[in-house]
């Protein structure tokens, strides 16, 4: 399949009015989201903020199709969101769990396609591309515990862009990272992503690194019943430099809006 | 790789030495405080057990005694990793199989043997099923354990990838599972070992557990010490082969996941 085709009828990704609920009617029911409605054009670098436990990972976990919401509909175009599937692909935080330990590098990344019965000899060719992309073809015959924070999570961009997704979930990708590793990942993501041209929805608390990345940053309000409270449109052509005068003014437009959601309690300290 | 060996030559070492202290102990205790009826000696222990290799005994019960440990050990661990993956993934399985692995597990094989005997009658079946039971419960609750133990995250990095429910069984769940497996195989060796001697102490004709049970009407303790350090001798060279077994062929599923 020639990625170009594909790209093609890759489609706008809309949330509307989903509510999840856990353990409804339980003891511990829990109200996660509550007419949550969201939109995002295709190919676009979507980030959303919010303070933890808001339900950002939730939310995450419906467009996967990990779970299904309690009530309302998530829709790529006409399609409706109802499992998982390869056109929206995830990139965990704790990459340690996600990959396969007991399989090597370009094991974990040719996954996908040997599951879909794609034939031996392209498996490993396309994989052999995806991991030349993340900079990974010399570690390629490492065992994920071989390698660095870094390059584990290079090792999952790879194991998803093989599969030529329409949509990459990003799930607080680099949290775990030293500053400085962060800092080559999302250039690298970036460039990546300007040309893959997929649609990036990549959650995180570091409002910073939000702005730096997204095109559209979205704040939602603290849990329960959370929302997606408001978006912000970052105008900034890349490369964003953290000293950029639109990043510098987004940021506290950002951070004040997020503020408003956790209150005192993150200054008060 | 220098270095590798004189590791390996140190631990050699001490290890001959340890085995050395407790032969010397056994010497001396045998000679100045027990009568050589009781206690026999290392010397006639070992002159015994080389006549017994020379005749050719020793070892057509060694052979007996392992063909039964192998037999019901295979079908035990089969059946357990069957049983045990069902519980792991299957809640109502897990739920149903639970108490009655409760109310099983502190019941030793040894307490079963006059009921096999009777179930089964005096042939190996019964001293296969002693083993089984030994093994099957010890290889369901860590299979069970390991099944369950499998990362969400890792079960959902599989769905997303396109795997369906069976490849991921396959693919994810067992992978994950087999530091606990095989630690619940070498564990349950050490229980077949135990069993098969309790299994071959009534009436059976042969096998070590038989050997120790006879020399007992014939006050031979020589021989009974024969049979002793041949279990153990047998065991542990068992357990040192599975170990190596395991580091060759399942390295890449052991690293850095629980330690056998």
């Amino acid at each position: 399949m020639d990625a170009k085709d594909a790209r093609s009828t890759w489609d706008d990704l809309s949330l509307h009015d989903v509510s999840m609920t856990f353990n409804p009617g339980g003891g511990s029911e829990y109200p996660a989201l509550e007419n949550a409605s969201v939109k995002v054009r295709r190919g676009e670098f979507y980030c959303l903020v919010g303070p933890s436990g808001c339900g950002k990972s939730t939310l995450l976990n419906l467009i996967a199709g990990f779970v299904r919401p309690t009530s309302g509909t998530i829709r790529i175009g006409n399609r409706q969101i109802v499992d998982a599937g390869t056109d929206r692909v995830v990139v965990f935080q704790n990459a340690t769990n996600a990959l396969f330990p007991w399989l090597r590098t370009h094991e974990n990344v040719e996954f996908g396609l040997s599951v879909q019965g794609v034939p031996k000899r392209q498996v490993s060719e396309r994989a052999m591309r995806c991991l030349d992309l993340v900079g990974l073809r010399d570690h390629a015959h490492k065992f994920p515990y071989e390698l660095s924070g870094g390059m584990k999570q290079r090792c999952q961009l790879a194991r998803a862009l093989v599969l030529e997704p329409e949509v990459l979930l990003m799930d607080e990708p680099f949290a775990a990272l030293d500053a400085i590793s962060k800092r080559i990942m999302q250039k690298e993501l970036l460039r990546i992503w300007r040309q893959f041209r997929m649609t990036v929805i990549y959650i995180t608390h570091d409002v910073g690194e939000a702005v730096l990345l997204g095109q559209k940053v979205a704040v939602m309000r603290r849990g329960p019943r959370s929302s997606v409270k408001e978006e912000f449109i970052v105008q900034e052509p890349y490369p964003r430099k953290p000293t950029d005068e639109i990043v510098i003014t987004m940021n506290a437009k950002v951070e004040a809006s997020l503020q408003e959601e956790v209150g005192d309690s993150l200054y008060a300290g | 790789m220098q270095d590798r060996l004189v590791t390996l030559a140190r631990r050699a070492v001490i290890s001959a030495a340890s085995i050395s202290v407790a032969v010397l102990a056994w010497a001396i205790f045998a000679r100045y405080f027990a009568f050589p009826d009781l206690v026999p000696s290392p010397w006639d222990t070992f002159g015994t057990g080389a006549s017994m290799i020379s005749s050719g005994a020793l070892l057509s019960h060694v052979g007996i005694s392992l063909e039964r440990v192998l037999v019901g050990y295979a079908a035990g661990c089969i059946l357990g990793v069957l049983i045990g993956a069902l519980m792991g993934r299957i809640q109502i399985v897990r739920q149903f199989a639970d108490p009655l692995l409760q109310l099983m597990r502190p019941i030793s094989p040894v307490a079963l043997v006059p009921l096999s005997i009777i179930w089964f009658g005096i042939g190996d079946l019964s001293r296969y099923f002693i083993i089984f039971y030994g093994v099957v419960i010890i290889m369901i609750m860590n299979t069970a354990a390991g099944v369950a133990s499998t990362p969400n995250i890792r079960l959902n990095a599989a769905r997303c990838l396109g795997a369906r429910p069976r490849q991921i069984f396959r693919r994810v769940i067992i992978p994950s599972a087999v530091p606990y497996i095989l630690t619940g195989m070498r564990v349950a060796l050490g229980f077949a070992f135990m069993g098969i001697v309790a299994a071959e102490m009534i009436a059976a004709q042969s096998g070590i557990g038989y050997l120790i049970m006879q020399s007992r009407m014939l006050l031979r303790t020589d021989i009974m010490f024969v049979g002793l350090v041949t279990l153990g001798v047998l065991g542990a060279i068992i357990d040192g082969c599975f170990k190596l077994a395991i580091d060759r062929t399942m390295k890449r599923f052991m690293e850095h996941q629980v330690n056998v």
